[in-house]
């Protein structure tokens, strides 16, 4: 073979492998990627900047924006991080009914991200299934909370309001739906698929060492076979009621992410028959005075949570005013998302940049917050 | 695997912290002199504190002074442990800890585009998220993002408005 030319491609905002408004620079040689540059900032929106301007509860409906697929997973950090400085306890109920939500949270980010690797290596089929699988989880949220995608009902001391007997026992009918019906027909249509697997399979490889050094959290970590969950290191809501598994793989390839992913399914649907049947009766709320009027002290909290991909943390300040002196989001993709991009990328084919893209969870919103 | 009055202890002994503070269960801040914080994060590093989860920044215009923070933790400890160090605000210079944690990098530059901070030994400092920016940078308190609209942007006419 000759020497190959060395070419720049500009891969995205508009290209249909890229998991968002973002783009990756990168040269490549023959069908290799030889140097790589992230290149965000297509939906900058000054988040953390129009955080710092509202009163504490204005900024509940403002955070699940962040990232459309962590919406619970915003509004608990935020709600966290505001319960952690005030010294609030939330009530028994209200734990439980959080964690109902974030696995439910975590079981749709899941579905829809297997469908979005899917869609990554032109297994179009299974990226509808993904999509119609995530809307009937949706069709819950919407019972629930009003909203489909943003649901603005985690906040500071609790939840909105209840959770009907009616829904609860809908929940469980979803799940046993989901384990017994769609998740058998994914593991034909994707899991025992050989062409699916001779794609996934040593691709987006990413070794313990980088995870660590990179600071890489979640099923991308597991997946190097290291059983570190946030959920299990720090517990929150009520996950220290509950008796689940970590699920971790051996080879940190694509293939070892995605069938992380579905076992971390089994695992929320076992989280939440548990919690829906042992939930405590009670209120859901704690009554903090006028919403537009909350106060808390002066103080500081790094709190982080398990989302589907990862720690996902925010860094707030108090300065005893109306308002947050200063919130900073720290989201799960930012270190693969940029410096990832610029270190792990070289060296993949040309082909495989979306199915890197999308098994390690890149989510661009979460570092042009 | 050490609590967290062990690790206080442990820190007290090595290091020369300016301030320590257990805030809640598994969470601990200290603080640190300017000059000692790289050796200090390095320190940590060596003692199992070596997830570096983000550096935050924050502007304390007040008392004239930047504060950064580096969010660590440690698997084995399980303890969050935040190290901050304060810094002029004029002068708006640190020391790059690229070295300790090559993805730092990337979060200094952010800082960078954010607060105006300029990191030495970081040789990459352009713009990330912003593009042709050339006002003080946004996320400083004294940047007043109703005052740069009207500054910068027409307001748009509507139909029987005067």
């Amino acid at each position: 073979m000759g020497k190959s030319k060395r070419t720049e491609m500009f891969f995205g905002p508009n290209h249909p492998g890229v998991p968002g408004n973002y783009g990756i620079n990168y040269f490549y040689e023959g069908d290799t990627v030889v140097s790589a540059e992230p290149n965000p900032g297509h939906l900058h929106r000054g988040f953390e900047k129009l955080m710092e301007e509202r009163e504490w509860i204005k900024n509940t409906p403002l955070v699940c924006r962040i990232c459309v697929m962590e919406p619970d997973i915003n509004e608990m950090v935020y709600a966290m991080s505001f319960e952690a400085i005030g010294e609030i306890k939330i009530p028994k109920r209200a734990a439980y009914i959080r964690s109902i939500i974030l696995e439910l949270a975590r079981i749709q980010a899941h579905i829809f991200s297997i469908g979005g690797n899917c869609g990554a290596i032109g297994l179009y089929t299974a990226m509808q299934w993904g999509v119609l699988t995530r809307d009937y989880i949706l069709d819950i949220f919407e019972e629930i909370t009003g909203g489909r995608v943003y649901h603005i009902y985690i906040r500071p001391g609790g939840v909105r309001h209840d959770i009907e007997d009616v829904t609860l026992q809908k929940i469980l009918d979803l799940l046993n739906d989901l384990e017994n019906n769609r998740m058998p027909e994914f593991q034909k249509l994707i899991f025992e698929n050989p062409i699916a697997q001779k794609r996934w399979k040593n691709t987006a490889v990413l070794n313990q060492e980088d995870a660590l050094s990179l600071g890489v959290t979640g099923p991308a970590l597991r997946a190097t076979g290291l059983e570190h969950d946030v959920r299990k290191l720090m517990p929150y809501a009520a996950y220290d009621q509950v008796d689940f598994k970590v699920p971790t793989g051996e080879d940190g390839d694509a293939w070892t992410r995605l069938k992380l992913k579905k076992d971390e399914i089994f695992q929320s649907i076992k989280i939440i028959r548990q919690l829906v049947n042992n939930i405590p009766a009670g209120p859901v709320s704690l009554n903090l005075g006028n919403a537009l009027k909350y106060k808390i002290p002066a103080g500081e909290a790094y709190v982080k949570i398990e989302s589907s991909r990862g720690e996902y943390g925010y860094y707030v300040v108090s300065d005893g005013g109306l308002k947050p002196y200063r919130v900073h989001v720290r989201g799960t993709s930012t270190p693969l998302g940029l410096y990832g991009v610029e270190t792990l990328l070289p060296g993949c084919r040309i082909e495989d940049v979306p199915v890197w893209a999308h098994s390690l969870g890149i989510c661009p919103p979460e570092f042009d917050r | 695997m050490r609590s967290e009055n062990e690790l206080i202890e442990l820190l007290n002994r090595d290091l020369n912290l300016l301030s320590v503070k257990k805030l809640r269960k598994q969470n601990i801040s200290i603080r640190l002199e300017n000059e000692e914080l790289v050796s200090g994060l390095n320190y940590l590093k060596s003692h199992s504190y070596i997830h570096l989860a983000t550096i935050s920044c924050v502007d304390w215009i007040e008392d004239n002074q930047f504060e950064l923070i580096y969010h660590l933790f440690s698997y084995e400890d399980k303890i969050s442990l935040s190290v901050k160090t304060k810094i002029n605000r004029q002068k708006s210079r640190f020391v790059t800890i690229k070295n300790l944690w090559g993805v730092a990098k990337y979060y200094e530059r952010d800082i960078h585009d954010f607060f105006g901070i300029k990191f030495t030994g970081n040789d990459n400092m352009d713009e990330l998220i912003l593009e042709n920016w050339n006002e003080i940078p946004p996320m400083r308190k004294d940047f007043k993002t109703r005052q740069y609209v009207d500054k910068k942007y027409d307001w748009r006419q509507y139909h029987g408005q005067e």
